[in-house]
């Protein structure tokens, strides 16, 4: 849009177009076919992923679907997907609350360790998650949370706080003297943040309350180490038990988790595009 | 705290009536001889708290820390020995407190200075009431980040610090509960670093892990630049459309599609299928096996950009829509053609302003887990490779040690190595982004 590339009528600039036009086309051809791929799949009347007639399945049908959520004592696809929905909404809500505080704290105020703080946070996010993961189910099986989707949202809520380093990107470009005006008319602190920050920063909080629930819905790692019984499993552990016999079960399973995120990305993309340069962009 | 830091005067050690003595002695006492009764009484409290604990408790776990358990259990016969695991878990926890507790006796010493100073000039103590009213307000920050700071405290770095001890110890392999683990110093280091088979499997997949890195984050980073500027070109018309294509990719749980593409590559997979029925490929042929090497490879950097391209494109389009079309305007009348606008406005500017963008892509790149996680399922390894594969990078590696075959000292002290060397890099490279040097800019 604000690139500003010359564009004049001539010959050259028919071709440009053409071969931007071409691009655009391939890149959307790649991106799309294998969702294509996966939603065909879904449909296929075998289950096998050998059954499938090149990359297409040969005879479409609705019966995967049935399988799906009727064949419980194999699969028990509703019960994962509750799982899922209950911990990923729950996490999204306290996540989000949280690292708006914290955000907003670490842009607001000046004070002791607060440098320090910031460093530790960024040294802490470099080691790697899954080191702490033999440590966390000690720390889990003490605190007797395996199996127990709140610890998930435990851990959910306190690794989501320490990505606040986005969000106080935005913070940042929120002048100081808006704050100073409101408490020279004598405002609390708690009565700017609630009538004069969180107002201002709707993009950004759409933004926090869309990663903070994506990660919990489409993480494997915590899910598959901390829930050890079937009846508890999230989704993403469930359909990665699946082999490659029961393909158009992964693929029906898949629909009904990637859909919904789809959708909402698709919808709230404004805010998304916003909300990821807002923390980024900084001179 | 820090308000009594700043009017007590530098070198006011000679400063010291009975209430803070009292306060030293006891938590809270010089609160009470204060006429702050309730901060007192709660002062009072926590530390009696804490002396029953650490004689109840405490004590033992401090003990258990530094022994790591003295009796062996033997579950066959119904003796419950020691948890050497748990002990150190515990252990840990008490150390944690144990500073916590510090820290709240010298702020409570800081506080009846404080208290003490203010009667001396004649002025009341404050109320409890007044204390409470002035957390909230001048101490703001205090009330935001104390329950985030305990959750990071206890899912965050205590699983590091016991990471980094377990790597001290001999723990994993034969020796798990209910054996005793017991301290052994540098031996796990010693081992990844004399014996053959682990420095050999280091060296090969630490260079692998070093290509994959730079070629990743070079492929994610430009390709998502090219990206968002072909869908900023001027010419191209419903980009909304056209962009809601690479929102699938961004938007799709990463285990599907990976997993997807693993489906789709593997042996019983359409396109080894369709290679074969085409007679282009012999019959054994496959892509993705336990020894493929750049296959497997290959098929990794594509699932990379395939997957991340998509999140730096989002993020260079929203940066791009800041850029000031001024600037262009003013570089079309001086005469500059397209390509030396983007070579000399649009390049510097995305790059400048992308900088921790590139960092983080590159420490995700190098400590990419689900990539060759998920591309290749099966828990096989490579001839040459001791519990590894050739596409595998050292944090599957480490996954490889630990999770699937319960070598936690060596994947821990492989761990530590990793993350000093992460560490000092991204420390480095963050503390001279001009995001840190100058985060007030915008004020």
């Amino acid at each position: 849009m604000t690139n500003g590339k010359k564009l004049r009528l001539r010959p050259a600039a028919g071709i440009k177009t053409a071969l931007i036009y071409l691009l655009v086309i391939l890149v959307s051809f790649i991106f799309a076919f294998p969702c294509i791929w996966l939603v065909l799949s879904a449909f296929n009347a075998e289950g096998d992923l050998l059954t499938l007639e090149g990359f297409f399945p040969e005879v479409y049908s609705f019966d995967t679907f049935r399988r799906l959520f009727t064949e419980i004592n194999k699969y028990d696809y509703p019960r994962w997907f509750g799982n899922t929905l209950f911990v990923a909404a729950i996490s999204c809500v306290i996540s989000t609350m949280l690292v708006i505080a914290v955000a907003y704290t670490m842009s607001r105020y000046r004070f002791k360790s607060r440098k320090a703080m910031m460093k530790a946070t960024l040294i802490l996010g470099i080691f790697p998650n899954f080191m702490n993961m033999t440590a966390l189910f000690v720390i889990m099986t003490q605190l007797h949370l395996i199996n127990n989707l709140w610890g998930l949202i435990l851990l959910y809520s306190s690794g989501s706080t320490m990505g606040f380093l986005v969000q106080k990107g935005f913070f940042d470009t929120i002048p100081g003297s808006i704050y100073d005006a409101a408490i020279l008319d004598g405002a609390s602190d708690l009565r700017v943040f609630v009538s004069i920050t969180l107002p201002l920063s709707k993009p950004m909080i759409v933004y926090t309350a869309l990663t903070s629930f994506v990660w919990p819905w489409a993480d494997f790692m915590l899910p598959s180490m901390l829930l050890v019984d079937k009846s508890s499993w999230t989704v993403a552990v469930g359909l990665n038990s699946l082999d490659d016999s029961e393909f158009s079960i992964f693929a029906a399973g898949s629909l009904f988790v990637a859909v919904p995120i789809v959708a909402l990305y698709i919808a709230l993309s404004k805010y998304l595009i916003q909300g990821g340069a807002a923390g980024a962009v900084k001179e | 705290m820090a308000e009594a830091m700043q009017k007590a005067p530098k070198g006011s050690g000679a400063f010291a009536p009975y209430q803070v003595k009292l306060s030293c002695a006891f938590m809270g006492l010089g609160q009470l001889f204060c006429r702050q009764y309730t901060k007192g009484a709660l002062l009072a409290l926590l530390e009696v708290g804490f002396i029953l604990f650490m004689a109840f408790a405490g004590a033992e776990n401090i003990v258990g820390l530094i022994t790591l358990g003295t009796t062996e259990g033997v579950p066959i016969m119904g003796i419950a020995g020691d948890n050497s695991v748990s002990m150190l878990a515990w252990g840990i926890t008490t150390v944690f407190l144990i500073l916590l507790f510090a820290l709240a006796y010298y702020a409570n010493i800081k506080d009846v200075i404080y208290t003490a100073r203010e009667l001396r000039k004649g002025n009341p103590p404050k109320s409890f009431f007044e204390s409470c009213k002035e957390l909230i307000n001048g101490k703001f920050y205090f009330l935001t980040l104390t329950l985030p700071l305990v959750f990071v405290c206890i899912f965050n770095i205590m699983p590091i610090v016991f990471t980094a001890l377990v790597a001290f110890t001999d723990y994993g392999g034969e020796i798990v509960p209910p054996r005793l683990v017991s301290w052994t110093g540098l031996q796990s280091f010693k081992v990844i670093f004399t014996m053959s088979e682990y420095i050999g499997t280091m060296g090969k997949i630490l260079a692998w892990n070093i290509l994959w890195a730079f070629g990743s984050t070079f492929l994610v980073y430009f390709g998502g630049l090219g990206l968002a500027l072909l869908y900023n070109s001027k010419c191209l018309k419903g980009k909304r459309f056209w962009r809601i294509f690479p929102m699938f990719a961004y938007a799709i749980p990463s285990f599907i599609t990976l997993t997807g593409f693993y489906f789709m590559f593997c042996d019983s997979g359409p396109i080894v299928g369709m290679l074969k029925d085409w007679g282009w490929v012999s019959e054994n042929f496959t892509i993705i096996s336990y020894d493929s090497r750049w296959s497997l490879r290959l098929l990794g950097f594509f699932c990379c950009a395939w997957v991340g391209i998509p999140s730096v494109m989002f993020l260079a389009t929203g940066i791009l829509s800041n850029t000031s079309i001024d600037m262009y305007e003013a570089a079309r009348l001086d005469g500059a053609n397209g390509l030396q606008q983007f070579v000399y406005l649009t390049l510097p500017f995305v790059l400048f302003a992308t900088t921790p963008v590139i960092i983080s892509t590159f420490i995700n790149q190098f400590n990419n887990f689900s990539i060759f996680y998920f591309l290749r399922p099966e828990t096989v390894y490579a001839p040459g490779y001791f519990n590894a594969n050739s596409s595998d990078l050292l944090i599957n590696w480490m996954y490889n040690l630990t999770v699937e075959n319960g070598l936690y000292s060596l994947g821990s002290a492989l761990s530590l190595i990793l993350f000093a060397f992460m560490a000092v890099f991204s420390l480095v490279a963050y503390v001279t982004s001009p995001a840190y040097k100058k985060e007030d800019t915008y004020r």
